[in-house]
């Protein structure tokens, strides 16, 4: 049994979600993604950070999304039938991501890895783990925990 | 402290569970008995049988110290019960030992429960003293003595006496060498299950014993080994480079065993002594005579107990874990909105559906019924909660010198558990400061004309879907100049002195780091108490407020929501979005004309004159940044809502209509942001899947005020 969990984990690590974001490609640890699901109708709340549209009810639970556009400082666009939402686990706690279009599922393997540069960049640069390169296609990870950083820790953004 | 035995650890649960409560019995019957200054038969009766089942369940779980401990206990009692003239010899004294007794069997719980290497209390000092007390009753020591050494070997009429001397004599007996030593014993008659128990027993000695069989061999495999065992008893045989004498003490703490008998030991065992024990022993063979056997160094197990204790009638009662319950909360909480989803959805606007509304009709009454039944199953009585209040007054009135005397009222008032469960500290707390601070000393009191006695009233009432808890004192109120002072001091003063209404003055003693006493003593003064305090009823969405005159007492009223899970709610659109106003907030809701005066403040605030008194008007659109609301007042609709001694109006486009909403709490990722301090206590998901924020009456009138 537990051969088959560590299994099953070994087969997560090492793989990203990739989506689009504004044309450019990221990628997120498999091990992180709960589901994706369309977009679905959000409620806002007040006081929060402005990339937080809100929270939607995932089959009876509260979850609040992010939009990643506006994270990642890039102006919004109008959301379309491509427009998805990506469940995804931090700390116990489900967060959705709403991304552009979600595209596939990569393995790092095939990849070839550099790290991000440090300085420069729009605003998503500093969120990356690295940069992976499959043929002609460059996937930019993200690091989950730095994504998240700013509502996790103890200073809240507004 | 003992180890738990591995194979006893799913009965964990259960043992704490059940000693914490024979405890607070316990802690209820002494507090009683010190008030009338005796102890009643009944009473007595009623120590001892929670010390004897303390000290059964303690010994089965291989506890050990815990069950010495409370043997020692027990032995008082028995002797009282035997005898109750005799507590006169031993009366003032006794009540602080078992006192201390039974902190000393709480923290030793507390450590089992905890990681399992809590404390390592010595429990002998304390036994040293209890069986002292067992020598005054006897006569076998001077009364009042205050030296419990010679206490220690005299014991000849203490229960366990008719053992000690015939140990010795067994030892050199049967117990001397590393041979095989026998053992038989006996279940009490009628105990059942007599298999398991010797299993269990076996258990118990495994880590005495080098070697250990048994005859039956396996008893826990075969139910039917139970007459066997009756009748012939169940031998322990077993070998040990330890002393033998250890086994002895394991087998006579052991619960339900009636007698039992050491036989003689055997140098050399053979495979047939196995089999038939009685052909090889001297003795003859206790053949259906359970009986001690006058050649056998039989030790009848003092078990007195079973026999005259009052038959306790059976109780319809059953322990569920609360991880249980809570799951069925939230069941019944997404029935209800199922149920709602249902019987309101959209597919069936303008279909005429006689038979399907009755039926969804039908379902309404009963999920309305099993949410009724499922929230009683939470609700529990304050009593627990207000009884621990009565040791911590005791406690502190003696060793603070001061004559405190409790109050309580309505302890059988029920809250929901968990609210039950968050309130025990933060009235700790505040039972302290009045006992600590606000009673003076017996000398001050009677130099003011007061009652030598200081009274603390705790009372708990059920008003209008909130609970109600008052903690009255009648000592020293608090002093306004005093705590300005002392604001001043610290930096807590936002604004002149003279602008302060007393409510607020009060109300600085809730500031974190703020405490008016310069002594540090061992329950209060640390200044983290009183802001704890508001932040643990406020996480329970109460209220704290304060009432004080100088010299006269003061008053802390808390009040709190009945349950936290399911509330009556008013639905009303802003904008579009739906938000969810609590019913017991609402006073009343209007239409405004052009007639009706629309004042406004110096910063271009709105207010309402309503019957010769102004109210703030907030509007909802505005607090939340919506756009498509209704922004001119004769169109929509003037809420007037209050919460506590504050009342306000707010403006909203429409009431849609009442609906039960079952609260949930914002998601854990938005911890970080002040959700809740701009007039929201939660979401719920409504008939049709949408998310309605709920509006906090409190919170949108406090952040009107700022």
């Amino acid at each position: 049994m537990d051969e088959i969990l560590n299994n099953s984990i070994d087969d997560l690590n090492g793989r990203y979600l990739t989506f689009y974001i504004a044309e450019a490609i990221y990628g997120l640890e498999l091990k992180h993604v709960i589901e994706i699901i369309k977009m679905e109708p959000i409620t806002p709340v007040p006081n929060v950070a402005y990339y937080i549209k809100g929270i939607i009810n995932l089959r009876g639970k509260i979850v609040p999304v992010i939009d990643v556009r506006t994270k990642f400082s890039l102006e919004g666009v109008p959301y379309d039938d491509k427009t998805c939402i990506i469940v995804v686990v931090i700390n116990d706690m489900q967060v959705g991501l709403i991304v552009d279009q979600v595209s596939e599922v990569v393995s790092a393997e095939q990849a070839v890895l550099t790290t991000p540069p440090t300085a420069g960049g729009n605003n998503a640069s500093k969120y990356l783990s690295s940069i992976a390169t499959f043929g002609n296609r460059v996937v930019l990870n993200i690091d989950c925990e730095r994504f998240f950083m700013s509502d996790l820790g103890s200073g809240a953004l507004y | 402290m003992s180890s738990i035995d591995p194979s006893m650890e799913n009965m964990l649960e259960t043992f704490i569970y059940e000693s914490t409560s024979l405890l607070d019995e316990l802690d209820e019957i002494m507090l009683d008995s010190e008030k009338s200054k005796s102890i009643s038969e009944k009473n007595i009766n009623e120590i001892f049988r929670i010390m004897h089942t303390i000290k059964g369940s303690a010994a089965m779980m291989g506890l050990e110290t815990l069950s010495n401990f409370a043997h020692v206990v027990e032995d008082v009692f028995f002797i009282l019960r035997e005898d109750p003239s005799k507590l006169n010899l031993v009366m003032d004294t006794l009540f602080d030992l078992l006192f201390q007794a039974e902190d000393f069997i709480k923290a030793e719980l507390d450590a089992i429960q905890g990681d399992g290497n809590g404390p390592d209390q010595d429990p002998s000092e304390l036994m040293k003293k209890l069986e002292a007390q067992v020598d005054i009753m006897n006569g076998t020591a001077p009364s009042q003595s205050k030296d419990p050494a010679p206490a220690a070997d005299t014991q000849p009429a203490a229960p366990e006496a008719p053992a000690a001397p015939s140990d010795g004599e067994h030892k050199p007996a049967s117990l001397s060498g590393n041979g095989f030593h026998q053992i038989r014993v006996f279940f009490e008659d009628g105990c059942q299950m007599e298999n398991i128990r010797g299993f269990m027993l076996l258990t118990q000695l495994k880590d005495y014993c080098d070697e250990l069989e048994s005859v039956p061999a396996n008893p826990q495999n075969d139910a039917n080994l139970c007459n066997e065992i009756i009748k012939n008893g169940f031998l322990v045989r077993f070998k040990t480079s330890g002393n033998p004498e250890d086994v002895i003490k394991v087998i006579e703490s052991s619960v339900n065993i009636k007698s039992y008998e050491v036989l003689e030991s055997q140098p050399d065992p053979e495979p047939a002594q196995e089999e038939q024990p009685q052909a090889v022993t001297s003795q003859p063979a206790p053949a259906a005579a359970p009986e001690p056997q006058p050649q056998s160094q039989a030790v009848p197990k003092q078990e007195p107990a079973s026999s005259s204790l009052p038959k306790v009638p059976k109780q319809n009662l059953i322990n569920v874990n609360q991880v249980k319950l809570d799951q069925l909360m939230d069941l019944v909480g997404e029935i209800v909105t199922a149920e709602s989803m249902v019987s309101s959805n959209p597919d069936l606007k303008g279909l005429q559906l006689d038979n399907f509304y009755k039926s969804t009709r039908e379902l309404r009454k009963l999920t309305d019924e099993l949410q009724d039944v499922v929230m009683s199953i939470r609700m529990v009585p304050l009593s627990g909660v207000f009884q621990k209040m009565n040791r911590i007054v005791r406690d502190m009135s003696k060793k603070l010198n001061k004559d405190v005397e409790l109050d309580i009222i309505g302890g059988d008032t029920e809250v929901d558990k968990t609210i039950n469960d968050s309130l025990s500290d933060p009235l700790m707390h505040m039972i302290r400061n009045s006992v600590d601070h606000a009673i003076e000393p017996p000398e001050e009191r009677q130099a003011l004309g007061k009652p030598v006695t200081g009274k603390v009233t705790l009372s708990a009432q059920n008003i209008g879907g909130e609970i109600v808890i008052t903690i009255a004192d009648d000592g020293c109120g608090l002093d306004r100049e005093k705590l300005l002072k002392k604001a001043r001091e610290n930096g807590l003063l936002t604004k002149p002195e003279s602008d302060y209404t007393d409510k607020e003055v009060f109300g600085l003693i809730m500031l974190p780091g703020f405490s008016t006493n310069t002594a540090v003593t061992e329950y209060s003064g640390r200044g983290v108490g009183m802001d704890v305090v508001r932040k643990n009823i406020e996480k329970v969405g109460g209220t704290v407020n304060i009432d004080s005159t100088l010299h006269e007492g003061t008053t802390f009223t808390v009040k709190i929501p009945l349950t936290l899970a399911i509330v009556d709610g008013m639905e009303i659109s802003v904008g579009g979005t739906i938000f969810t106003l609590p019913i017991t907030s609402i006073k009343q809701s209007f239409k405004i004309s052009d007639q009706t005066p629309i004042l406004h403040n110096t910063d271009g605030t709105e207010m309402i004159m309503l019957r010769e008194t102004c109210y703030p008007i907030i509007r909802l659109y505005e607090l939340f940044n919506m756009p498509n609301a209704v922004t001119n007042l004769e169109d929509g609709i003037i809420i007037q809502i209050e919460y506590g001694d504050r009342v306000g109006c707010i403006f909203a486009d429409e009431l849609i209509g009442e609906q039960q909403v079952v609260v949930k709490p914002f998601p854990l990722f938005l911890s970080h942001y002040n959700i809740k301090d701009c007039g929201l206590s939660g979401c719920t998901i409504l008939g049709d899947g949408s998310i309605s924020l709920i509006l906090d009456a409190n919170s949108l009138l406090k952040s009107y005020e700022r």
